[in-house]
């Protein structure tokens, strides 16, 4: 069963095929919205149920926040094998078991009698399932909306921050209902709709089938590795145009979010009081959510290369970040409040790019692969990250030193992009294509399509 | 030997006549005995007052002498002397109004008070004429952070229920636990004696742990920390709830899920069935098993 759109799927050549997004596109769209949301926007959530950890268990507060550590370790760590997992299989059947596991992970976190049940339930099997939703998601909007790729991706994040200011009045009024048992079996209720933006991914022939029909030995080691590396894309390691971007957007990872975690005890200790810190940070989040969207509509718009853009937004934010303390040290609260709010528009500008950017690199085909891998490479900025800017602020007792080796961090993330080949010409180059037999590849496609009972693309087989 | 009789008899008079039976009162703080006990520590609070009135709070555990100062600057025409006046409670206290003169623009009223039980505790006023006035309200270290969200748990469940008094502050003597059912009758929890309560007192907070909820147990629990000179409560609400509670809406979400896969899928499928009837002739038979 594939889709009734032709056109609306492009899984053949670059995305510069002016290809009409049709209106399952846009479900698509709102399947990441709604995932997304239940991943990354319920774990930023999670501030209330640890209130209730630390009375309940008579833990530290350190300890519980080993739960959202845990769980977004397992999300990042689990992507390539997602991805893998999608080449293999069926990304729908993957992404609905990633809901499954998700939600499973909060009703048994529900049952815990002590803090380890919790690392296990809310920490290790809903980080997995997480990592099995979240890069496939991406992956599948990446490789199926290719006119509004951006803004799709934008529209997809912005959930992040606009289902915080439901989340987290939610959560509260659930806990005081329900205890936080109660809460977390509901939380678990709510994660099951991730199943349903699965089951709005449609399958579609893989152009994989040909390696598996290739390789006659069925179940000797080697030939099982050579499908595992390239399921999990492993070759991707060994090219430079992917390698480059990878270090770029992990330096960037290092040193982007930093400002979220220190802005408000920053604020308080240059000595604004408690709601001008909040409203900082808040100021910032919207300014983040209309910078995904506004930064996803203009990219589209095709007036600049994606990757200028992006290192236009990595190198404005690192600029911000470095200069969010100087700001403070005038004394002056409007111009902490502007500088956030510029902060948080160029971060969230960026992360609409950083995903959009990879098609371009590696192709389409092997976005899954690619952005599992890159996920993967990236959680080791985020554990630096943080305690480097905490150690910072430990040693010198400002948190000053931490936001200027944060923004540099960025700034040096940019700096590695523009060495990407093709860097400085004012036109994409031509994204690479899989090698493989061209013509196993058409005869197969025709076979499969005549099978699935769908019109031959007429595209699919000769685009460049 | 008569001498000696004189003498006895001088001294047995003396003493009779020493041996007064000191008048105590039964409300307000003992004036100074005429024979002086063991001396207590001393404290000192003193309030300049801006405007009319002003309220302190004083916190004490121990038994003190302690000494409240009032200054006033008083209004336009100053007079030389104005009346001064010390209440408790709104009574006005034996021998407290005295005249107070100007000094350096200001009128001083002192007093000193003896704090030894929780009597002594309550609300004292210096009062200037009928114009100022300061309140001294002293009370035993009140307590802090009291959890206002009742605390929710399931049956079968253990809880812990916890009073904290603030570090800041001294440390009580003692904690008593008690809980209420609805009505105001409130029954001390002995733990004892049972099996269901535990309590565990540590510096400034005080746990008590109930097993085995049942949902009798949810109402109100009251801790009291008790201190030399008084006690401070605070309370916590327990709720008692059965797991079906929450069952309820995540039935109702799982149902919700069910549902709108289901619709996807159907969709999905009488989608590609249209295509299939309606496009290449040789795919009819496939349409069939479809």
């Amino acid at each position: 069963m594939t889709s009734s759109e032709p056109k609306a799927k492009k899984s053949g050549g670059g995305g510069s095929e002016a290809a009409e997004d049709g209106d399952w596109s846009w479900a698509l769209v709102g399947a990441l919205f709604v995932s997304t949301s239940l991943v990354f926007g319920l774990m930023r959530s999670l501030g209330v149920f640890f209130v209730e950890f630390v009375q309940y268990f008579e833990a530290s507060a350190q300890a519980i926040s080993w739960i959202s550590s845990t769980g977004l370790a397992a999300q990042q760590f689990f992507s390539p094998l997602g991805a893998a997992l999608c080449n293999a299989y069926d990304t729908r059947v993957v992404v609905m078991t990633g809901g499954v596991l998700a939600a499973l992970g909060f009703i048994l976190a529900s049952q815990a009698t002590c803090l380890v049940h919790l690392y296990l339930t809310m920490g290790l099997t809903s980080g997995f399932g997480w990592g099995l939703v979240f890069t496939p998601m991406v992956a599948t909007v990446v490789a199926n909306v290719t006119r509004r790729r951006t803004l799709a991706l934008g529209l997809g994040f912005s959930s992040i921050g606009i289902v915080s200011f439901v989340f987290n009045p939610l959560f509260q009024f659930l806990v005081e209902t329900y205890g936080w048992r109660g809460a977390l079996l509901i939380l678990g209720g709510l994660s099951l709709n991730i199943v349903a933006c699965g089951a709005l991914i449609r399958p579609k022939p893989r152009s994989k089938a040909p390696e598996k029909v290739d390789s006659e030995k069925s179940s000797s080691s080697s030939s099982l590795l050579r499908r595992l590396s390239s399921y999990l894309e492993l070759p991707l390691l060994l090219e430079r145009p992917y390698l480059t971007y990878t270090a770029a957007v992990t330096l960037l990872n290092v040193g982007y979010f930093v400002p979220y975690f220190h802005l408000v005890a920053h604020s308080r200790q240059v000595g604004f009081s408690e709601y001008e810190a909040a409203f900082v940070m808040s100021a910032a989040g919207a300014s983040d959510i209309l910078g995904r969207v506004a930064s996803g509509w203009f990219s589209d718009l095709g007036h600049f290369r994606l990757i200028h853009l992006l290192s236009l937004w990595t190198a404005l934010a690192g600029l911000f970040i470095m200069l969010l303390p100087i700001s403070s040290l005038s004394g002056s609260y409007s111009m902490l409040v502007v500088i956030s709010l510029l902060y948080g528009f160029c971060s969230g500008a960026l992360t609409s790019l950083v995903f959009a950017v990879v098609p371009m690199i590696v192709g389409v085909e092997r976005v899954m692969g690619a952005i599992g891998l890159l996920q993967l490479i990236e959680s080791g900025a985020g554990l630096l990250g943080t305690p480097l800017s905490g150690l910072l602020k430990d040693v010198t007792g400002t948190y000053t030193a931490s936001f200027l080796v944060a923004g540099g961090f960025v700034v040096l993330g940019t700096l590695a992009m523009t060495t990407l080949p093709h860097y400085f010409s004012c036109s994409d180059p031509p994204a690479p294509r899989r090698r493989s037999h061209r013509d196993k590849d058409k005869s197969l496609h025709l076979e499969l399509e005549q099978i699935n009972c769908a019109p031959p693309d007429p595209s699919h087989g000769g685009g460049q | 030997m008569s001498t000696s009789w004189k003498q006895l008899l001088f001294q047995t008079v003396l003493l009779l006549i020493s041996c007064r039976p000191t008048q105590t009162k039964t409300s307000g703080p003992t004036p100074p005995p005429l024979v002086p006990i063991s001396p207590l520590s001393t404290a000192v609070r003193s309030v300049v007052l801006e405007g009319d009135s002003h309220t302190e709070k004083v916190e004490l555990e121990n038994p003190v002498d302690l000494e409240l100062e009032c200054v006033w600057s008083g209004n336009l025409n100053n007079l030389p002397n104005v009346t001064g006046v010390w209440r408790k409670g709104g009574d006005e206290l034996e021998n407290s109004r005295l005249a107070v003169p100007l000094e350096n623009e200001k009128y001083h009223l002192r007093r000193v008070f003896r704090i030894v039980s929780e009597e002594n505790l309550g609300n004292y006023s210096c009062v200037f004429g009928n114009e100022a006035k300061v309140d001294f309200i002293l009370a035993a270290p009140q307590m802090g952070e009291v959890r206002d969200k009742p605390i929710v748990s399931y049956v079968g469940d253990s809880v812990v229920v916890v009073c904290k008094m603030e570090a800041t502050k001294p440390k009580p003597l003692s904690w008593n636990w008690y809980k209420a059912n609805g009505t105001d009758k409130e029954q001390i929890i002995y733990a004892a004696e049972s099996h269901q309560y535990e309590i565990k007192d540590k510096d400034w907070t005080s746990k008590l742990v109930v097993h085995n909820l049942t949902e009798a147990d949810s109402g109100s629990y009251h801790c009291e920390a008790v201190y030399a000179l008084g006690t401070t409560m605070g309370h916590v609400e327990l709720k008692v709830i059965t797991l079906w509670e929450p069952l309820k809406p995540f039935i109702a979400i799982l149902v919700e899920v069910v549902v709108l896969v289901a619709a996807i899928l159907l969709y999905e499928r009488s989608q590609s069935k249209k295509k299939c009837s309606g496009e290449n002739g040789t795919n009819a038979e496939q349409s069939n098993t479809l």
